[in-house]
């Protein structure tokens, strides 16, 4: 393992092409891939790498790099891409159509603020904004995060008990253009890790014409839907799976749906995802040392959303405050009302949803401290609190 | 931890910079992370760059906004704001040559170190003195008064693969860094201003964004020139060809034809037997072949009306008191004519012969010039109330009394005097035509066209008069051999002319040369010698060397010898002592001013040459007798096909006139070309005229405007103008400006 001081941009092309070519023995990799900022140096990462068998496939759009990728996993390949606000958006048709063909690509989904008006910077709107076309989510809060991640990924998305589109999450520029060290895998390790190779049950073959996806009844497409649901309530447990074995491999343990730190004793806990919650970890340390029962959650699965292991992690705290780097206008921060939904039959904890950094405001120790300062305040939730940070 | 701040430009390396730090850094051991604020990314847009460095695993990810050390790279960069959130006891580390203690005023108690990173930079070939990339030497300053080694830094950029002279610019700046902390107390630093108010996207203003006068981060500014047109510049007549190519582009051939009288009164002659050196000159041919221009001004010519074209011409006007006698109605005696008769002068045109024209009357056969046009343009040009007298010889007394009764005179009599060869044959009785000049005979058959059927005529020479020679012989029904003594790459002939003749059943014999003439009693036998290319002559061509061979010698059969040796000035009409000279009238005569023009003046050979001399002369004429001057400014650079980007252009073949059926070139003087057909609103025609680059000029395309990220370019009396307070200097408009009229130049 080499470790390296590299983009989070590099550290998730690295990853995708070291998956890619564990597939090598198998029926190769494969993938469409178009650019767009900030995420265009992975497709430039994977364009470059010698793949022993398979290839990306430059195309003319977002929405036709994700027919490349479900044509590529139908044939059997391991298939991955990558993009970012609004080519997710454009790309958004064939999101739920992979979702619902159960094809296991994995994207790396690089947030960026929807437009208009136009905003390169971090907001967690676009990847949200497909949390129902049924691919699970992952959301990545360091570069070896998203690198662990992209590898579970794999594992998971391909497991025949879920057999899921899968997207992992990091930060547009906080992530995806700083440089941080990390520990980069080798061949052999990811080729140890994903020995099962890809097999996708449903692959097209010359020898069994089928149709996959074809005009169904409302009874068909309601069966179908629940086995979705099947499959996504499968998820903790083939993830809790994936990351005992990938510590067997790697020697290190990523983190699982969520990172509960402090939450034992804590009457206070902030929820956060990405780079905020590393942040956030500072300021709750500060808290906890000058006598504060704080604690904090990373929350890294957001589909399926792990309703029971925030209900454990929660379990007696009085107040929670989540912080959200999106919106869902005439509603609030998206992960809010997840956690509020979670936490419905403890009906004396108050859930305060926070929106910050919307649009990429810079998010300061500073600025998360007030808003811990603002819930030890509070005896009843409110509506979500605009919180302003420096430009 | 220790965190810094990096200011600098877009371009000059800083995010790089941060990551160099980052690596030397974490080369010891050392948790860091690296990033740079982005979007303002373009060039010469100021961009911060952060460096964290920790002993334990950072976990911050949010923007440095108490930095311990500060680096600035760029001198306009260097004011009290990059002190905000300093703390004192760091660094402020300068990209200058000056040293530290000249900013006592600037940072007053900070320790500050300096270092002429730009010069050392550029020295060691890393970038432009307006946007150098001195983030490698940067690093080895910072490095040294960091505390770093020399191999760490070193190591740092190894690391990333940077060598060569980024490697010594580091070393330098790692060896000649000075730094000291500075006299003073330590001032509060600078409170940043205040936000303004932030319009929402309903406001009446453009809502939601800033305005950042992004005109000051540029280093280069797009700027309008105007060039000359290649065609323009190779046209001997002087024809504004882009110009009334552009109009014909729009279907307004009255205003091409007007573009043309401007300068020429013989489109519908330039039209046809130009040699067309404008489309030599056509850039267009790089990308895939030259517009047709001559087809196009023969167009104008001919669909155009010069009666609508220019209006009032032989109404009844006010004329100058000063007359004008112009002797000689070729090309440029006509050219010089219509000038002065447009400038109001009294113009008396004198002509030996009975009809007006010159050598294209009596030179050019009717296959390639026709009467008709020829008097139509004539016609056109005396409708300007020129005074014409045919049958009217002019010899040097002739012209003495002249410069008595006129203001000034003009002489283009041409080429009177033919070149002639020694066969052997001044035995030859009068009438005998087996041997004749090229000339005379192309005279003679359009007034008495006699057959030559079964005869085998052979013409020497290679020029125009050789080629028409031999073709009007042809049809006239003869055999005919062209003899020429050196290839016919060499021949001074249009191409197209030699093509043509060849076409028709021409035979050219190369690299042969006349010797005499002589009888066997069966007829005429033209004895030859064969000739070699040897080294280049005064011309530039190949001299033409005799084999001396024991077979270079050989007979051919022939019915008659048709001599095309070219022509001279008959200077004897000049009295003595006199002496041609450009621009100004003839030295050593007593009377009004005499000027020299076309041929007779400077044997151009050309029709479109005469036609140029003719005007220019009479321009001199005009500035000697009324002291204007019209001769426009010198012409601007011409517009190579390196200035322009074809990659707005699509391929297009060249449209070609018809030509008639080579039976009917056997045999008859009809007109061979048809020119472009004018069929659909002469739809073809314009088609050929659009596919013009407009090389160098402005055609108002809008695509500098449509390209424009900034959309700050706005039009503005027949151009453009650019909003200069927010040109980032991108250089998009000059990358997409076909022509080559936009292009950047450093501030």
């Amino acid at each position: 393992m080499a470790r390296k001081l590299v983009t989070g941009n590099f550290a998730a092309g690295h990853a995708l092409a070291l998956a890619g070519e564990a597939n090598r023995r198998a029926r190769g990799c494969a993938g469409g891939a178009y650019p767009i900022t900030p995420q265009t140096e992975i497709i430039e990462y994977l364009r470059r790498f010698e793949f022993s068998k398979g290839r990306i496939v430059p195309v003319e759009s977002e929405h036709s790099a994700m027919a490349v990728c479900m044509g590529a996993s139908l044939g059997g390949a391991r298939t991955f891409t990558a993009s970012s606000s609004n080519g997710l958006a454009y790309m958004a048709e064939n999101v739920f159509a992979a979702g619902f063909y159960r094809l296991p690509i994995v994207m790396v989904a690089v947030n960026r603020t929807l437009g208009p008006p136009w905003n390169i910077w971090v907001d967690q709107g676009d990847s949200l904004a497909l949390r129902d076309a049924a691919w699970l989510q992952l959301y990545t809060d360091s570069h070896q995060d998203l690198v662990d991640t992209i590898l579970l990924a794999f594992r998971v998305a391909e497991d025949p008990r879920v057999m899921l589109p899968t997207m992992v999450a990091m930060d547009g520029f906080v992530t995806s253009h700083t440089q941080m060290v990390v520990d980069l895998p080798e061949q052999e390790q990811v080729d140890a890790f994903l020995s099962t190779g890809c097999d996708v049950p449903h692959r097209l073959n010359v020898n069994r014409p089928t149709t996959v996806g074809g005009l169904t009844w409302p009874k068909e497409t309601e069966h179908h839907r629940r086995e979705i649901q099947d499959a996504m309530e499968n998820v903790p447990a083939v993830l809790e799976e994936a990351i005992n074995e990938f510590e067997g491999v790697f020697g290190r343990r990523p983190d699982g749906a969520i990172a509960a730190e402090h939450t034992e004793d804590a009457e206070t806990v902030l929820v956060a995802c990405n780079t905020m919650a590393r942040t956030l970890r500072g300021v709750v340390a500060e808290r906890r040392t000058a006598g504060t029962k704080i604690g904090m959650i990373k929350s890294k699965l957001f589909r399926p959303f792990p309703r029971q292991a925030f209900r454990d992690a929660l379990s007696g705290v009085k107040r929670v405050g989540v912080l959200d780097r999106n919106h869902s206008p005439g509603s609030g921060g998206i992960f809010w009302p997840e956690i509020a939904t979670s936490l419905s039959d403890q009906s004396d904890t108050i859930v305060q949803d926070y929106l910050v950094g919307l649009g990429g405001g810079d998010v300061t120790p500073e600025a998360l401290d007030e808003i811990v300062e603002d819930l030890l305040q509070r005896e009843c939730s409110g509506d979500p609190v605009w919180k302003e940070v420096a430009a | 931890m220790i965190e810094m701040t990096i200011y600098g430009r877009g371009g000059q390396g800083g995010v790089t910079l941060a990551k160099l730090i980052a690596n030397a850094y974490f080369l010891e051991g050392k948790h860091v992370q690296a990033f740079g604020v982005y979007a303002a990314e373009r060039s010469g847009a100021p961009l911060q760059a952060y460096v964290r460095i920790d002993d334990v695993e950072i976990t911050n990810h949010n923007q440095i906004r108490t930095p311990d050390h500060v680096i600035v790279l760029d001198r306009t960069l260097t004011t009290p704001c990059v002190l905000t959130g300093h703390k004192p006891d760091g660094w402020v580390i300068l990209n200058s040559p000056e040293p530290p203690d000249a900013f006592a005023e600037l940072f007053p108690g900070r320790q500050v170190a300096t270092i002429d990173a730009t010069t050392i930079a550029v020295t060691n070939g890393l970038g432009t003195r307006t946007v150098p990339i001195v983030n490698t030497t940067m690093l080895g300053a910072v490095g040294r008064v960091l505390g770093l080694t020399l191999d760490d830094v070193t190591g740092a950029l190894a690391e990333v693969n940077f060598g060569g002279g980024n490697i010594t610019a580091a070393t330098r700046a790692f060896e000649t860094v000075r730094a000291e902390r500075l006299a003073g107390a330590v001032a509060a630093p600078a409170t940043p201003p205040k936000a303004g108010k932030i319009m929402g996207l309903l406001d009446d203003e453009v809502g939601g964004h800033p305005r950042i006068h992004t005109g000051d981060w540029t280093t280069r500014q797009p700027h309008r020139q105007q060039l000359a047109p290649p065609c323009n510049n190779g046209c001997p007549a002087g024809n504004d060809v882009r110009g009334f190519v552009e109009a014909m582009a729009k279907g307004d051939h009255n205003e091409a034809l007007r573009i043309l009288l401007e300068t020429s009164p013989l489109p519908g002659v330039c039209g046809r037997v130009c040699p067309a050196p404008c489309m030599d000159a056509c850039n267009r041919q790089e990308f895939d072949e030259s517009i047709n221009i001559r087809e196009l001004e023969r167009f104008a010519a001919d669909e155009g009306h010069p009666h609508v074209a220019i209006r009032g011409v032989g109404e009844p006007h006010r004329w100058r008191d000063e007359t004008v006698a112009v002797v000689g109605s070729g090309p440029a005696g006509l050219s010089a004519a219509y000038h002065l008769a447009r400038l109001a002068y009294r113009v008396t045109l004198l002509e030996r012969d009975s009809e007006l024209g010159g050598v294209m009357r009596t030179g050019i056969p009717a296959y390639r010039l026709p009467r008709d046009v020829l008097d139509r343009e004539i016609k056109f040009i005396v409708d300007h109330g020129i005074e014409v007298k045919t049958g009217t010889s002019v010899d040097q007394e002739e012209l003495l009394r002249l410069t008595h009764s006129f203001s000034a005179v003009f002489v283009g009599t041409g080429l009177q005097h033919l070149r002639s060869v020694d066969l052997g044959n001044g035995s030859a009785e009068a009438g005998d035509k087996t041997v004749e000049q090229g000339l005379a005979f192309l005279d003679r058959i359009r007034v008495d066209p006699e057959s030559l059927t079964g005869l085998h005529v052979i013409v020497i020479g290679g020029g125009n008069t050789a080629m028409d020679a031999a073709r009007s012989a042809r049809r006239l029904g003869a055999k005919v051999e062209v003899v020429y003594r050196r290839t016919r790459e060499q021949m001074p002939a249009i191409r197209e002319e030699i093509e043509e003749a060849v076409e028709e059943g021409i035979v050219l014999r190369e690299l042969v040369s006349p010797v005499r003439l002589r009888h066997d009693g069966v007829g005429p036998l033209l004895t030859c010698v064969r000739m070699r290319l040897g080294e280049p002559d005064d011309s530039g061509r190949p001299r033409p060397e005799q084999e001396t061979s024991e077979d270079a010698y050989f007979d051919m059969r022939c019915d008659r010898v048709l001599l095309a040796l070219g022509q001279s000035s008959d200077l004897s009409i000049l009295p003595e002592g006199s002496e041609v000279r450009n621009q100004e009238s003839l030295l050593g005569l007593t009377g009004a001013p005499v000027f020299a023009g076309g041929d007779f003046a400077a044997n151009d050979g050309t029709v479109t040459a005469a036609i140029g001399s003719g005007r220019s002369t009479a321009w001199h004429i005009h500035r000697t007798l009324s002291g204007e001057d019209l001769f426009p400014p010198p012409a601007e650079a011409v517009a190579g096909s390196d200035v322009l980007h074809t990659h707005v252009f699509s391929h297009a073949p060249r449209a070609e006139s018809k030509t008639l059926s080579m039976k009917e070139r056997r045999q008859s003087f009809t007109e061979v070309r048809s020119g472009l057909s004018a069929a659909d609103n002469s739809v073809e025609a314009v088609a050929e005229a659009g596919r013009c680059f407009s090389c160098g000029v402005c055609t108002v395309c809008d695509r500098c405007m449509d390209y424009c990220p900034e959309g700050i370019l706005l039009r503005s009396g027949g151009g453009y103008e650019v909003d200069f307070e927010y040109c980032k200097g991108c250089g998009i408009c000059a990358a997409e400006c076909p022509r080559g009229v936009i292009y950047m130049a450093d501030l």
